[in-house]
């Protein structure tokens, strides 16, 4: 399991540098404004908007290919089943082989909207270390309990990912083999219930840590992201949120 | 089980986020009311990671394997933090994995949110269970039907929603075909994910029952007076 996201974090480029709360919204209401295209013909609007952005973020290609491969298995299903299963219009036929335009059009939407998207999605969570994105989130109005959940969680992701790691080290060792046996489910059940098991007693420890450190039951919210940026930022919110409501505007329209 | 980026319009989207924004206030709602919801928070976070882990886990059912999701275990063990769980752990795969999509996290939540509730609820029933039946039993009884309908509760949503945004012009009975395939094709999940629940609740109940206690706090109106020493000597 991959679970490092902030190797790009660090490069100087104008999407690294934009104010993450402008950053976060602008991006926000792009995606919004993808999702509502019903029009085939906006799709490439919509791609290049996002190659240029992302050519902009300075994020190699491999980063975005690598985060592509499992959701890619995804947008496979659709390029092969929607044109061979949606529509009437008959554009090529094969013996029971048949591509129809119907199911074309809806395919190329489906894929545009998508890889336009995670594009952004993982544009944005690139370019931002995931601290200053979830302190962004707080200044947005997200709850503080649920901030604090969020990254106590990622701090022991990597720990927990160790511990499975060993428990079936030390598994294979012992000649475990998960076959598909009532006795072999029960091991596995045990693996999880230990994993979390060594969860719980770490989290007696960590509170009780907390509490040494002067952590108590307060709901102050305290962020370090305040304010809208400096002008360049606001524009480039203001660019973004013209591109989307053009977007969602040219849909109601038609 | 997860609804990508782009699949959806985005009305679903934003009446996602919307849905799930108010089930997490709620949630939190019920947590405040604990004279100190700080106290659960580390468990909470440090299961939440726990369960994200252990969800990628690959159980064999020849010829093929799958991962369970554990939304009913997740209820049980959780109670309200389970929503607020699901929703970081759903923030998770889309962040390292790719799973889900952001636009889509509200619909995610309340597709895998709402079965962990019911089955937090479903999991209480053991008290209601015939006392005639051993503990362990009662206990494995329950922990089956929070994982079993829980899961099944989170495949017709799933459904159900797929049916919704099905693009226009799609063959009637090759749709039918399709759902029902899939729909059959979940039916073992949905047996496994109730059998690895009932193992699990009684795995933990041997070793460490005070984990099915659960998260939920106690209002603080519900509990006792506290009680002066002076009280307590007098007695």
């Amino acid at each position: 399991m991959r679970l490092t996201l902030d190797t790009y974090a660090a490069l100087q480029s104008p999407i690294h540098r934009w104010w993450p709360r402008t950053k976060l919204v602008g991006l926000g209401l792009l995606m919004l404004g993808f999702s509502s295209v019903r029009q085939i013909q906006l799709i490439p609007v919509c791609l290049l908007v996002t190659a240029v952005l992302y050519l902009l973020s300075g994020l190699p290609w491999s980063f975005l290919r690598s985060r592509l491969r499992y959701p890619g298995l995804f947008l496979l299903g659709i390029v092969i089943a929607l044109p061979l299963l949606s529509g009437n219009t008959l554009l090529w036929q094969w013996g029971p082989i048949a591509i129809r335009q119907e199911g074309l059009i809806a395919m190329g939407l489906i894929a545009g909207r998508f890889l336009s998207i995670v594009t952004l999605g993982m544009m944005l969570l690139g370019t931002t270390p995931l601290l200053t994105l979830i302190d962004t989130l707080v200044s947005l109005g997200l709850p503080p309990l649920m901030a604090e959940m969020a990254l106590l969680a990622y701090r022991y992701l990597f720990d927990m990912a160790e511990l499975l790691s060993h428990l079936r080290q030390a598994m294979r060792l012992r000649g475990f083999k998960p076959v598909g046996t009532p006795h072999s489910w029960q091991q596995l059940a045990a693996v999880i219930g230990t994993l979390l098991i060594r969860s719980y007693e770490q989290s007696e420890r960590i509170y009780k840590a907390m509490r040494l450190r002067g952590y108590a039951n307060s709901r102050k919210t305290l962020y370090q992201i305040k304010g809208w940026g400096q002008t360049p930022d606001i524009a480039a919110l203001g660019l973004c949120a013209t591109i989307a409501l053009t977007l969602i505007g040219l849909q109601t329209i038609t | 089980m997860h609804i990508p980026d782009g699949f959806v319009p985005p009305h679903l989207c934003i009446v996602g986020y919307g849905l799930s924004g108010l089930i997490t206030w709620h949630c939190i709602r019920k947590i405040n009311r604990h004279s100190d919801p700080s106290v659960h928070m580390p468990k909470a976070a440090l299961l939440t990671a726990a369960f994200f882990v252990a969800s990628s886990i690959q159980i064999p059912l020849p010829p093929m394997s799958l991962h369970l999701v554990l939304s009913g275990l997740l209820g049980a063990v959780l109670g309200y933090y389970a929503f607020l769980a699901i929703l970081i752990g759903l923030f998770f795969q889309a962040l390292f994995l790719g799973h889900g999509g952001f636009s889509t996290l509200g619909v995610n939540a309340v597709i895998i949110g709402i079965p962990a509730l019911v089955g937090h609820g479903l999991f209480q029933l053991r008290r209601w269970l015939p006392q005639a039946l051993k503990p362990s039993v009662r206990l494995g009884i329950s922990g089956f039907l929070a994982g079993a309908i829980g899961m099944a509760l989170a495949v017709s949503l799933f459904i159900s929603l797929l049916i919704l945004t099905v693009p226009v012009g799609f063959d009637v009975a090759t749709e039918r075909a399709a759902l029902l395939t899939l729909g059959l094709a979940h039916g073992p999940l949905v047996i496994i994910e109730g059998i690895f629940t009932a193992l699990l609740v009684t795995f933990l109940q041997r070793t460490k029952p005070e984990l099915l206690i659960g998260l939920v706090p106690e209002p603080v109106r519900a509990r006792q007076p506290v009680r002066s020493t002076g009280d307590r000597l007098c007695d």
